[in-house]
């Protein structure tokens, strides 16, 4: 960790700001996916209600975070492998 | 935020001895630096919408006075509601298609004109513009006959909700609320990188507030104080408004990759239907007394002001009887209702009756009673107003520290002032008219629903237009005159409007002649004084404007003296 952070943090505007935007949208998408899934036993209304609300406060959350990323590279990298665990694995649950 | 770069070094060095953490805070700074770079890009693009959006919405919290005042006097006496059965069962008669949705209101107000009516919506319409949707009541004439008329009720306060809803902008409709939800994201962001940017120097600065020499320190401590303080407020505000502006775009995606494409059909009644081959007669119907009884006895806080009648003569009859209480979390801004049966009075759904939500229903319906202050009541009501203004405050003192960080200092021993950045000079003149043009207009477009009555056809569509000319003439005037003149004037004007809602309702009751009304209901005089009071503030403010444009540091985009 203290290695790391000799190299100055790298701004990567635009980068940063699409990995947040984009992997945001899918990351939020995903968890309210897991929220959907686990509470199948919840009327139908209000958890899909619930499943759009959680939508926005984790979307802009990731957003807000991105920038502590070492670098657009990183925030894609990591945003990305986070997107494809979780979303790959409630695939293969639903599917199932 | 300028105050913490140098902490932070001052920690630095006093770490520095211990090696280890001395990388943790270059890392930090750098991080503040990022941070602020992201709060004050962020905050800069939305902070005047913002504005707009927090100024009119801390009206709208009040939107039934502001109703009630801008409502002209009716002589039609109200249906008893022991007789209001009676006018139901015979405006049926006389409309049918009346059946279908219509409202009985409880309350005797100026600005229920009756004591049944409904509603014609334009089916070209987008889902929240209102602004052509017609409006119907239903009296009795003295033969007990039923007489229909249209009404037009007041599109005051609905125009300042307007305003409200998409950040200054004149129809409610899909595509401004597109950009209302842009705005309100990079709000979100504003608000997430200006605690990342505090936090480091958050006891150090939060506890003080360093008034004197350095005024930009003076704002900037306030800016942070009432940002720290109302934070709680302004996450809600802009996530839920995220929710408001993509709902519909979210709930579409998550159809097709969540639930099958069988969301359409969420809303749906479960209730059986029992097979009726001829239409219900309404006379049969428990009347209202009887229906509003049923309902206080099944829960007792509960105090209804309206029946909404749905589908009354088929066979998924509903009365939704609409109403507040104030112990509980009300799911939507004019409360929230139970769902009776209104041939057996039975409550069939209390899905949406506050205090008698089921644990996921009460939290989704937080969502909007904490962004539009519907639980505690009137108590609740004026803390709303107040942080919608303070919020309003905190956006004009963001764009205004943005100047300050840019000005040019004059050298001591420098003979000549040195000229201020021409981004700075606009984007003053651009703050100053915008926020004072807004509440300049926000008054203007109060008192002209008095003053214009009787001398135009359409009140309703003048509303806007007397609200965008005040705006755009103040817009154009700061950056013609300069932020500094042009602050002076545009309060002094603010002043004289704002003061001229109590003045207008006083000239009312003193000259019966000129054709204008006086309230006198709670409701209404509270417009009237809460207009003095902002009339009073705003004097202070002009006062305390011209005397720093006067007297303040010549180097400056505020100063507009004799140097």
């Amino acid at each position: 960790m203290a290695k790391k952070t000799t190299q100055p943090i790298q701004r990567d505007w635009l980068s940063k700001t699409l990995a947040g935007v984009l992997l945001g949208a899918v990351i939020a998408l995903v968890c309210s996916g897991w929220f959907t899934q686990l509470n199948s036993e919840m009327p139908f209304a209000i958890r899909g209600q619930l499943a759009m609300w959680m939508v926005p406060p984790i979307w802009l959350g990731v957003l807000s975070g991105t920038y502590f990323f070492g670098s657009g590279a990183r925030a894609w990298l990591w945003l990305g492998a986070v997107s494809v665990l979780s979303g790959g694995s409630l695939a293969v649950l639903r599917l199932a | 935020m300028v105050g913490c770069g140098q902490c932070t070094q001052r920690r630095q060095l006093g770490s520095a001895a211990l090696g280890l953490t001395h990388n943790v805070f270059i890392m930090r700074t750098d991080f503040v630096r990022i941070y602020k770079s992201i709060h004050t890009w962020t905050g800069i693009v939305t902070g005047m919408a913002l504005f707009i959006a927090f100024y009119t919405g801390a009206l709208t919290v009040f939107k039934e006075p502001l109703t009630r005042w801008a409502t002209p006097p009716h002589n039609t006496q109200p249906v008893p509601l022991a007789d209001t059965q009676q006018l139901i069962v015979k405006t049926l008669i006389a409309q049918p298609a009346v059946a279908a949705d219509f409202s009985i209101h409880l309350q005797d107000a100026e600005h229920l004109p009756a004591r049944l009516s409904w509603q014609v919506r334009n089916p070209g319409a987008e889902d929240h513009d209102e602004s052509s949707t017609q409006h119907y009541v239903a009296t009795l004439d003295a033969e007990g006959a039923a007489k229909l008329a249209q009404s037009t009720p007041s599109h005051l306060a609905t125009f300042i909700d307007v305003l409200h809803r998409v950040v200054g902008l004149p129809v409610d409709s899909d595509a401004n609320r597109w950009v209302m939800g842009i705005i309100a994201g990079l709000y979100a962001l504003a608000l997430v990188s200006g605690v990342v940017v505090l936090l480091p120097s958050l006891v150090k600065d939060f506890f003080a507030l360093r008034i004197g020499k350095n005024i930009k320190r003076m704002w900037l401590d306030s800016h942070n104080v009432v940002g720290i303080v109302s934070l709680p407020f302004h996450l809600v505000m802009a996530l839920t408004s995220v929710g408001f502006a993509y709902h519909d775009g979210i709930y579409l995606v998550q159809d097709k990759l969540l639930h099958d494409g069988k969301w359409g059909s969420a809303f749906q009644q479960q209730r059986p239907v029992k097979p009726v081959s001829a239409p219900r007669d309404p006379a049969t119907m428990l009347t209202p007394i009887e229906l509003i009884t049923k309902v206080k006895e099944f829960a007792p806080g509960f105090e209804p002001t309206t029946l909404q009648y749905q589908q009354v003569t088929g066979p998924r009859a509903l009365v939704r009887v609409w109403g507040k209480d104030t112990t509980a979390v009300s799911p939507r801004a004019r409360g929230g209702f139970a769902a009776v049966d209104p041939y057996s009075g039975k409550v069939v759904n209390s899905e949406f009756l506050p205090g008698r939500q089921s644990t996921p229903s009460l939290f989704i319906s937080s969502f909007f009673a904490l962004h539009m202050a519907a639980f505690g009541g009137t108590a609740v009501q004026w803390m709303y107003f107040l942080l919608g203004l303070a919020g309003a405050w905190l956006f004009y003192s963001g764009n205004l520290l943005w100047v300050e960080s840019r000005r040019k200092m004059k050298p001591r021993q420098a003979e000549t002032l040195p000229g201020q950045r021409l981004d700075t000079r606009l984007m003053a003149s651009a703050t100053v008219g915008v926020c004072l043009g807004c509440i300049c207009g926000v008054s203007l477009t109060i008192v002209g629903g008095k003053w214009l009555h009787g001398l135009v056809s359409d009140m309703n569509a003048w509303h806007p237009i007397l609200y965008y000319a005040a705006f755009f003439s103040a817009i154009t005037w700061a950056f013609v005159r300069g932020a500094a003149q042009a602050a002076i004037h545009l309060l002094w004007m603010a002043v004289a409007l704002t003061l001229a809602i109590p003045m207008t309702s006083l000239l009312a009751w003193l000259v019966p002649a000129l054709g204008m009304w006086t309230h006198t209901s709670l409701s209404s005089l509270g417009v009237d004084a809460t207009a003095l009071v902002g009339a009073a503030a705003l004097t202070w403010m002009a006062r305390a404007t011209s005397k720093r444009v006067r007297l303040g540091t010549p180097d400056s985009v505020w100063f507009a003296g004799k140097s």
